[in-house]
């Protein structure tokens, strides 16, 4: 009897472990012999195709290396990705944003791809797309869309009010804006324009850049100490003003993200809507017919720079396939594909051999606009600073939603932001 | 790290008729009769528990190649400090009590309605359920859309009912957001505390009620001095468990708020989440975790004592 129950027992022992085991170790093939996984956050439907097909022909034309596309999401990408580097499995090639490379790079996820992609790349990516991705000397990824700030306005409003349409040579000024915002403005029907503004730290920050405003002081030791001086508080200064002053700017859309307002704009509840370049391509798909529209093409301060975010492919530190990995970095950053990719996503390459394509040089959809405004991204102080992300989901989200919200003062909100901001910034300091 | 993992492991006395024990040691062959259900105890609830108690006590940090090193009470002192985290448990407070309370007085109407002689009760009993059937993050997401600024269908009735003039921004409000998804908590565990308290009901004695009823007893008074007395036990048991599940709730309000707007609904374990997995502070989130663990248990111990005292006296 006790001999069976031992028996039973080291059987089921056994079975535990082996189940144990099979968790823990999956499989025994070597991870080198495994195809390289492409995590893709591409999510329009043409950007999605542009992306198998270029995988596809990369597979035909290197079957020793394979490829294989992971579809991933923005929403979660980065939570997902922190389990992923910690559990050691980590997908090859890692598609991302520039803002969020700073913090992995400080925790060694990304591979320093400095010595990997060949020379007619380096030199075709403008600088200050490679700086956006360099970060304490380590080039941890490859700039390939960016996204500069513009507005769009309904075209037969502007008409209507007879103001000055601007262009790339002649852009608005920021007064000017305000100015022929309130023009525009019609009250208890009409809103000159919508900033939608539930999730703008990021974009606050690139615009900011257009008075000078950088945020963050970086002293020579990498100590890093946030900074709301006059340069910084301008540009959300004029916001709020346009919400609480003027009138001009809807309350309704400062909860929202980013194509929210979108209904409203099709309705001529608002007469311009802020956003990226790509939002063109939402207005073209969905606005009723006859709806006209019209880009802006960025506004101008002190200067027309805005902040450069731009969307990356990395290679993980631990993928057994760098050199690999990095060949197909390479090929989908050569021009003809950048452009493929820059059409898919309606944004902009950061090759200056794929700005010059027709295809993004036509008045069709403004690409003309678009590409005009490349010239004036600039790579951000904050993309140096390893707790920008949490300092901007803990300390400047909040902050800015109540500031928005004309909940606290711009002096509280320069307050929260500097002396909030350093108790995280010090979290960081050892590395 | 939840407390409901941590299910005590079977001792051996719970190993039901005890023959007379040889003496020194326990019986060997309840021990090795407890060896198959013992091992996936310690491996998967008991294991993590431990490491995630150990982790509380390291600068454990996410990042490859980081050494981590062992710091003693390091991140609970710095938790005592931590203005922002107590501020995250007085909001989890809130919830879990208010939620806990609001469930037990709309399931215990739903089950006294549910307990009478209605018609299509197997109906009801049945819709009541639904809830229950139904994951938390679909749950999330279909309030999402009751909750939608523009296009959400509660703010279409209350527009129609004439009981607002402009459409609400009910999960971006700073008023607004934390009650918003107490009323989702509460329509989320209202179907077991009205099931639970259903079957206690139904154990309470006919007799009763006919003996308080022919001494002149009115319907509120048959409720207090009757019915309430017998449902004790039960009541106890069924606040005491949503209080622990309110406490650690997370997929429901992950959906819906994401601790948002400026963390007015940010609960402990979103909190915790965000540090060890958006930050990478993997010891100082376990220190949260089992500050946690240790104040629900405080505050569970102290109202059970209370409960049980009055139960006796």
């Amino acid at each position: 009897m006790r001999t069976r129950a031992a028996k039973r027992t080291r059987a089921t022992a056994a079975a535990a472990l082996g189940t144990v085991l099979l968790l823990s170790g999956c499989s025994g093939t070597d991870p080198a012999d495994e195809p390289m996984r492409y995590l893709s956050l591409a999510w329009q439907t043409q950007s999605v195709e542009a992306n198998k097909r270029l995988v596809e022909e990369w597979n035909e034309a290197n079957p020793d290396r394979p490829v294989q596309y992971v579809q991933g999401s923005w929403d979660n990408v980065n939570d997902q990705l922190v389990t992923a580097f910690e559990g050691g499995d980590p997908p090859d090639i890692i598609h991302n944003e520039s803002p969020a490379l700073t913090s992995f790079q400080y925790r060694n996820y990304l591979a320093d791809l400095s010595g990997d992609l060949p020379e007619s790349l380096r030199s075709d990516i403008k600088d200050e797309a490679w700086q956006t991705v360099t970060i304490d000397g380590e080039v941890v990824g490859v700039p390939l869309l960016q996204e500069p700030q513009v507005l769009i306005a309904n075209a037969d409003i502007l008409k209507e009010a007879g103001v000055r349409i601007p262009t790339s040579e002649k852009p608005w000024t920021w007064d000017e804006f305000a100015e022929i915002s309130k023009e525009l403005t019609v009250p208890g029907e009409r809103h000159a324009v919508a900033w939608p503004l539930d999730n703008a730290v990021n974009r606050m920050l690139n615009l900011s850049l257009n008075y000078g405003g950088t945020f963050f002081d970086i002293g020579a030791d990498h100590k890093v100490t946030v900074k709301v001086g006059d340069e910084e508080r301008e540009v959300v200064r004029r916001i709020h003003d346009q919400l609480y002053k003027d009138g001009t700017a809807a309350r309704a859309a400062v909860g929202m993200t980013a194509s929210d307002p979108l209904p409203g704009f099709y309705a001529g509840k608002y007469a311009m809507v802020q956003g990226g370049v790509y939002t063109r391509q939402q207005v073209t798909e969905q606005a009723p017919d006859g709806f006209e529209w019209v880009m802006l093409p960025p506004l101008v301060g002190d200067s027309a720079a805005q902040g450069a975010t731009s969307q990356t492919l990395s290679v993980a530190a631990e993928s057994p396939h760098r050199e690999d990995a990095a060949d197909f970095i390479s090929f989908l950053a050569e021009p003809e594909n950048q452009v493929d990719l820059a059409l898919g996503d309606w944004l902009l390459p950061t090759s200056q051999e794929a700005l010059k394509a027709p295809e993004l040089t036509t008045a069709k959809n403004q690409w003309d606009v678009a590409t005009a405004a490349s010239d004036n991204l600039e790579p951000a102080p904050y993309l140096q600073v390893a707790g920008f992300d949490e300092w901007k989901t803990r300390v400047a989200q909040p902050a800015l939603q109540e500031y928005f919200g004309n909940r606290i003062s711009i002096d509280e909100l320069a307050r929260r932001l500097e002396e909030d901001g350093n108790v995280v910034m010090a979290r960081y300091e050892t590395k | 790290m939840t407390l409901t993992e941590a299910s005590p492991p079977p001792t051996g006395r719970a190993a039901a008729p005890r023959p007379p024990r040889p003496r020194g040691g326990p019986d060997r062959s309840a021990l090795s009769l407890m060896i198959p259900a013992l091992v996936p105890v310690v491996l998967f609830s008991v294991a993590p528990l431990v490491y995630g108690i150990y982790l509380a006590f390291t600068d454990a940090r996410a990042g490859i190649g980081i050494e981590t090193s062992f710091v003693f009470f390091d991140n609970f002192a710095h938790l005592l400090a931590d203005g922002e985290f107590w501020l995250s448990f007085r909001i989890g407070l809130i919830w879990a009590v208010s939620v806990t309370a609001l469930q037990f007085a709309a399931g215990m109407g739903l089950a006294l309605l549910l307990n009478q002689d209605l018609r299509l009760r197997w109906l009801a009993r049945t819709l009541a359920m639904i809830p229950w059937a139904m994951p938390p993050v679909i749950i999330g997401l279909m309030w999402k859309l009751v909750y939608h600024p523009e296009a959400g269908i509660l703010n279409a009735t209350l527009m129609d009912l004439g009981i607002i003039s402009e459409n609400l921004d009910w999960l971006n409000d700073f008023a607004l957001a934390l009650p918003a998804i107490i009323a989702v908590g509460v329509w989320t565990g209202m179907p077991q505390t009205t099931i639970v308290l259903l079957a206690g009901l139904q154990n309470v004695s006919k007799e009763l009620h006919e003996a308080a009823e022919m001494d002149g007893a009115g319907v509120w008074r048959r409720f207090t001095q009757v019915t309430l007395p017998q449902l004790r036990t039960v009541i106890i048991a069924i606040t005491s468990l949503n209080f622990v599940w309110n406490m650690n709730e997370f997929a429901l309000v992950y959906v819906l708020t994401q601790g948002g707007p400026g963390g007015q609904t940010r609960l402990p374990m979103l909190y915790a989440y965000e540090e060890a997995f958006r930050y990478g502070f993997f010891g100082y989130a376990s220190a949260m975790g089992v500050a946690i663990v240790i104040v629900v248990l405080a505050v569970l111990g102290l109202y059970l004592r209370r409960q049980l005292k009055e139960a006796e006296a």
